[in-house]
């Protein structure tokens, strides 16, 4: 059975900097998986490599057994939520769902009927017909969450999507998220820098300074370091 | 083949409904030109004789003559304000949602491309109208014609920006390259005088006027308006189409300047 997403042999060089170094993950599918790491540790590169806002220079990425070579058919099954807004504020909800389904290359009905079972779910429903603009932090990132499932994906690529969120936010995109695997049958990459995000039985890549330092399910990792918390063994294996 | 369908109309519909928003766009494009029309040609045609030259037939006013020449203005702004637009999404984000998709991004850009130019159509159209009221008219076969000459040669010209837009790094420094490439393109072409006119002035310039790609489109809309074809501007027209679409494409074919700025 092929996986969710496989990185090999990654390597990745801006000017003279070597900022990605023989980086090689393997997300299963039906699986929640973390890249953690501090900011400037080379998350955000990975993110853009597999998104193809970055060129590949060297190693391989597939994403549900496509290569990404083959980007047409590799990006047709993943939903993505980047770090930074991507929602036109001038538009309302619907407006910018539309235009996300139309890069999908879905129609408008489309577009609708797939996000139908998660408006409730996500509180949106009747913020439909709202400006992007009106809505507060929390509603934006759901909105963008909700556009990333517009096209049914296998793979959900979210890239820091609760930062600058409250707590109680965060934690309520995180359990959305966290419930969506069993129901949608989905893999998720979840990238962040906050320790709390991460749960016993997660699977776990830790980077620092473009390498993958550690690698495997999270609490197997701290029996090995003889840990008995997250913050420890990321101080331990950073410092 | 669908889906290519519904991936055109999406960015098409976002395009207008941004063009309908922001009214104050459509008005500001409209002013520039008008006041051209208006003002500035009473003086100039104080001061400029006009020979009787191809397409014209007779004897016309200055303000018949800077017209198509308008047009063109106004597609060129519209199409550095775009430029300008692509910046800003790419800085914030947004431009990431089209870069990202499993559609063809070539195919994407030429939608985005497309999309601009109609929303220029509509502006120039508007201005024709306007332009016809105050007393520059033609046939109107000459109007119909025209439509798709300026939708087609507005590509052109967003292609051209677009490219721009994927060699800057920074937003900060767009208001330096719409000095150095708005300004010169507009002024050292045949919109607002003729090539002849330039050429008893200065060589140099008429030389630099005569490779202007905006001057072929300049010359493309107004002789379509007067009912007129000349082979080789139309070529000429093909050429630099081809050359401004792969332009803009390479500019976003590989990406590296969202990670850069980061860096």
């Amino acid at each position: 059975m092929s996986s969710a997403l496989k990185l090999d042999n990654v390597y990745y060089k801006y000017n003279k900097d070597l900022v990605l170094k023989n980086i090689n993950l393997e997300i299963k599918k039906s699986s929640f998986f973390v890249l953690l790491g501090l900011n400037g540790a080379g998350k955000s590169t990975i993110f853009a490599l597999i998104t193809r806002l970055l060129s590949l220079q060297e190693g391989s990425i597939s994403i549900n057994g496509f290569n990404l070579k083959d980007y047409q058919k590799a990006l047709k099954n993943i939903g993505i939520v980047f770090q930074e807004p991507t929602l036109d504020l001038d538009l309302t909800v619907k407006q910018n769902l539309y235009y996300y389904g139309s890069m999908q290359g879905l129609s408008f009905k489309q577009t609708m009927n797939s996000i139908q079972s998660e408006l409730d779910k996500l509180e949106l429903r009747e913020k439909l017909d709202v400006t992007v603009r009106d809505l507060n932090g929390g509603h934006r990132r759901r909105v963008e969450i909700l556009r990333a499932l517009i096209n049914d994906p296998k793979l959900l690529l979210l890239d820091e999507a609760t930062v600058g969120l409250d707590v109680k936010a965060r934690f309520d995109i995180l359990n959305y998220i966290r419930d969506i695997i069993k129901e949608r049958n989905i893999s998720v990459l979840w990238i962040t820098h906050l320790f709390d995000e991460v749960e016993a039985n997660d699977d776990i890549a830790i980077i620092k300074n473009g390498r993958i330092i550690e690698n495997g399910v999270m609490n197997e990792i701290m029996t090995k370091y003889e840990k008995d918390s997250l913050p420890e063994l990321f101080k331990d294996l950073t410092k | 083949m669908k889906h290519l369908y519904y991936c055109a109309l999406g960015i098409i519909y976002k395009e207008l409904l941004r063009f309908i928003k922001q009214k104050s766009r459509f008005f500001s494009a409209l002013v520039r030109p008008l006041l051209w029309l208006f003002i500035f040609s009473v003086g100039f045609k104080m001061a400029l004789g006009l020979a009787i030259i191809p397409p014209y037939e007779t004897y016309i006013t200055y303000e018949t003559y800077i017209v198509p020449g308008l047009i063109g203005m106004i597609m060129l702004f519209n199409g550095m304000q775009s430029s300008l637009t692509m910046l800003f999404d790419r800085e914030m984000g947004s431009m990431k949602i089209l870069l990202s998709s499993h559609i063809n991004r070539n195919y994407l850009l030429f939608c985005k491309m497309l999309a601009t130019s109609i929303v220029s159509t509509i502006q120039a159209v508007t201005f024709l109208i306007i332009a016809y009221f105050y007393g520059v008219q033609m046939e109107i076969l000459g109007y119909i014609l025209a439509i798709p000459v300026i939708l087609f040669t507005s590509i052109i010209l967003n292609a051209i920006a677009l490219f721009i837009s994927s060699v800057i790094k920074q937003l900060e420094n767009f208001a330096t390259v719409m000095n150095f490439v708005i300004f010169p393109m507009f002024f050292l072409s045949s919109a607002l005088y003729p090539l002849w006119k330039i050429k008893d002035s200065s060589i140099l310039l008429y030389t630099i006027s005569s490779y202007n790609p905006f001057t072929y489109i300049v010359e493309f809309i107004r002789f379509t308006l007067y009912l007129k074809f000349n082979l080789t501007d139309f070529l000429t027209i093909i050429f630099i189409f081809a050359l401004s679409l792969t332009l803009a494409f390479v500019g976003y074919k590989s990406k590296t300047t969202i990670a850069k700025k980061k860096k």
